[in-house]
């Protein structure tokens, strides 16, 4: 799907399997122009993974139900498919044909463009998950540099729709949620800047490329275990998730920011929270678990099997078992936050705003330090 | 120098004995994740009420004297008792009865009280209606009962922790022709007996195995 391919990419590790490409030969052998058939072929990966996107999310929010009922001895969702798996989709179509209301006095423009401006980035951030060498909307140089950016619009958003209701808690959510996000960005982004050192690239493509060395122990995690904490953190909280559900704590502020909102406006803000959550996990796992990186690197096990890397067949299955891997990993992380929900009580905001600023961001320029110093004293093993 | 290094120690030990306790708090959902869900999925399943279950009262009106004792000792002078005086016979005459279970807090001190025992408690705890009104039950309505929880066929009845066999948590799956742990009322008012016959009983004796025999028949 890709439309540029990195150059300096590990002689190691194939090209793999080039779908655009294919695409487009098929769709010239029927007599179409080039240009054309890169019309056809543009809206399709965008179309995919925005429905990836979205089964992702009615994934999510079931095993956030079953497990959840689980941890608490309950049983969940049962009655809605077979063990309950349309409930999402049914809590969606109710969303769907609810009243949506504008409170008295509320500034009608801002509420409505807040949880726009909430979901969109969260969405467009998906443009650089890659689920193979090729399987990514877009591979851009800027690759994570342009999650960070995007991400840092998504308060913006938040404080929009909790200052536009016209309602107290509305208000301090969103106050809330703007300072949450930006003292966790900065540790957030200085985490990813250590890995981006160690594979001199902001591409996620190259950020996976370079960690698929020998399966499993090439991966970031053993080389940036403190980074991979601070990041997953961070990611935490700003997706919200329990520890630091503060913009939302509905003990004390009924429902943050959402309180006011109702159907399809509170089914985006819903919608981008598990999205973001999904996102933030596909990204760990390509940050910091080799991404769509099998545990024995693919080409070993090829080679075991005396089958070519670049066999029709085995690159069909190289590609699907990248796209099992990534999300496996993903879900294995959307799984942690969950489980991390039920164990740990909501944070004070001071001590939220502790943790990020006193605690977080020294280790992590503490960290981005010493992984700089091993860059420089052992090239080989930190991507000299 | 040293006291900065000492900083960094402390902090470094608070970080480790949060993420030790951290893991701690995890393994304990974890845990729960492999337990089996104490969910009663109430309209299919109920709990079985305990044998002095305070539900819905029970009145029967043929037993009634209507001394209004239950009134007086009703917490708000509850129940109506209508009667007329019959000047002939000199008796009362019993016209109308009701409880209204919408203000009822299910003390129970009307039957506890009530000469003739024509009140009773019954296991009935359904009692949700559209109108508050049809909450206030006259004689016939008194007068029904209920369907018990274990011969509905459309019920599963589940057993209450208290009354399941020893060693069992979950009601589950549990054989009914188990016996509960311990022993029930009539085994103890059986064994009661027993020591009473052994010790040759004198009055205090034949006092407690008659409070007993009271409280089994309940």
């Amino acid at each position: 799907m890709v439309t540029f391919f990195a150059t300096n990419a590990p002689a190691l590790v194939s090209p793999g399997l080039d779908l655009e490409q294919s695409f487009s030969q098929t769709l010239e052998g029927f007599g179409l122009s080039d240009q054309a058939a890169r019309l056809i072929w543009l809206p399709l990966p965008m179309l995919l993974v925005l429905v990836a996107a979205v089964v992702g999310v009615l994934v999510t929010v079931w095993l956030e139900r079953k497990i959840s009922a689980a941890v608490q001895q309950r049983i969940g969702p049962e009655y809605a498919g077979a063990l309950g798996v349309l409930q999402p989709l049914a809590d969606g179509l109710k969303l769907l044909v609810k009243e949506d209301i504008i409170p008295a006095r509320a500034d009608g423009l801002l509420f409505t463009l807040g949880p726009v401006l909430v979901v969109v980035p969260v969405i467009l951030s998906w443009l650089i998950v890659p689920f193979g060498q090729n399987l990514l909307i877009s591979n851009v140089g800027v690759g994570i540099f342009l999650w960070i950016s995007l991400s840092s619009v998504q308060p913006i958003g938040l404080l929009m729709s909790g200052y536009a209701s016209n309602n107290k808690y509305s208000l301090l959510g969103g106050l809330r949620a703007a300072a949450q996000s930006i003292s966790y960005e900065i540790p957030l982004a200085l985490a990813v800047l250590a890995v981006v050192m160690m594979s001199n690239s902001l591409s996620t493509v190259d950020i996976v490329s370079q960690q698929t060395g020998a399966g499993i122990l090439s991966w970031n995690i053993w080389r940036q275990p403190v980074g991979f904490l601070i990041f997953w953190i961070c990611a935490l909280a700003e997706c919200e998730r329990l520890p630091f559900d503060l913009p939302e704590a509905e003990e004390e502020l009924v429902a943050g920011y959402q309180t006011e909102y109702a159907g399809m406006k509170f089914a985006l803000f819903y919608l981008g929270s598990y999205i973001n959550l999904v996102l933030s996990a596909l990204l760990v796992s390509v940050l910091y678990l080799g991404g769509w990186g099998f545990p024995v690197p693919v080409e070993w096990l090829a080679g075991w099997l005396g089958q070519s890397v670049d066999a029709p067949l085995v690159q069909v299955i190289t590609g699907a078992t990248g796209i099992v891997m990534t999300v496996l990993k993903a879900y294995l992380l959307v799984f942690i936050a969950i489980l991390l929900r039920w164990t740990t009580p909501r944070v004070r905001i001071d001590q939220l705003l502790d943790l990020g600023w006193k605690f977080l961001l020294p280790l992590a320029l503490v960290n981005l330090l010493v992984t700089a110093a091993l860059k420089l004293a052992f090239p080989v093993a930190f991507g000299g | 120098m040293f006291g900065f290094l000492k900083q960094v120690g402390d902090y470094t030990r608070d970080a480790v004995d949060a993420a030790r306790n951290l893991t701690q708090g995890l393994a304990v959902t974890f845990d729960h994740m492999k337990r089996r869900p104490v969910t009663v999925q109430y309209p299919y399943e109920k709990l079985i009420p305990s044998e002095r279950y305070r539900g819905r009262i029970h009145y029967e009106f043929d037993k009634c004297i209507a001394c209004e004792v239950c009134v007086r000792v009703c917490p708000i002078n509850l129940p109506v008792v209508d009667w007329v005086m019959n000047k002939e016979t000199k008796k009362k005459e019993l016209r109308n009865y009701s409880i209204d279970f919408g203000v009822c807090i299910f003390c129970g001190n009307c039957v506890e009280y009530c000469p003739t025992n024509c009140l009773s408690m019954t296991e009935e705890y359904e009692l949700a209606a559209f109108d508050r009104h049809s909450l206030n039950f006259d004689n016939v309505a008194l007068g029904r009962l209920p369907t018990s929880v274990t011969t509905d066929p459309a019920v599963q009845p589940l057993r209450e922790l208290a009354y399941l066999p020893a060693g069992e948590v979950h009601p589950h799956g549990v054989d009914p022709a188990r016996p509960r742990a311990g022993q029930r009322p009539d085994q103890v008012l059986a064994s009661l007996k027993r020591d009473a016959a052994g010790t040759a009983g004198n009055e205090g004796e034949s006092a407690t195995s008659t409070n007993n025999s009271k409280e089994s028949a309940e």
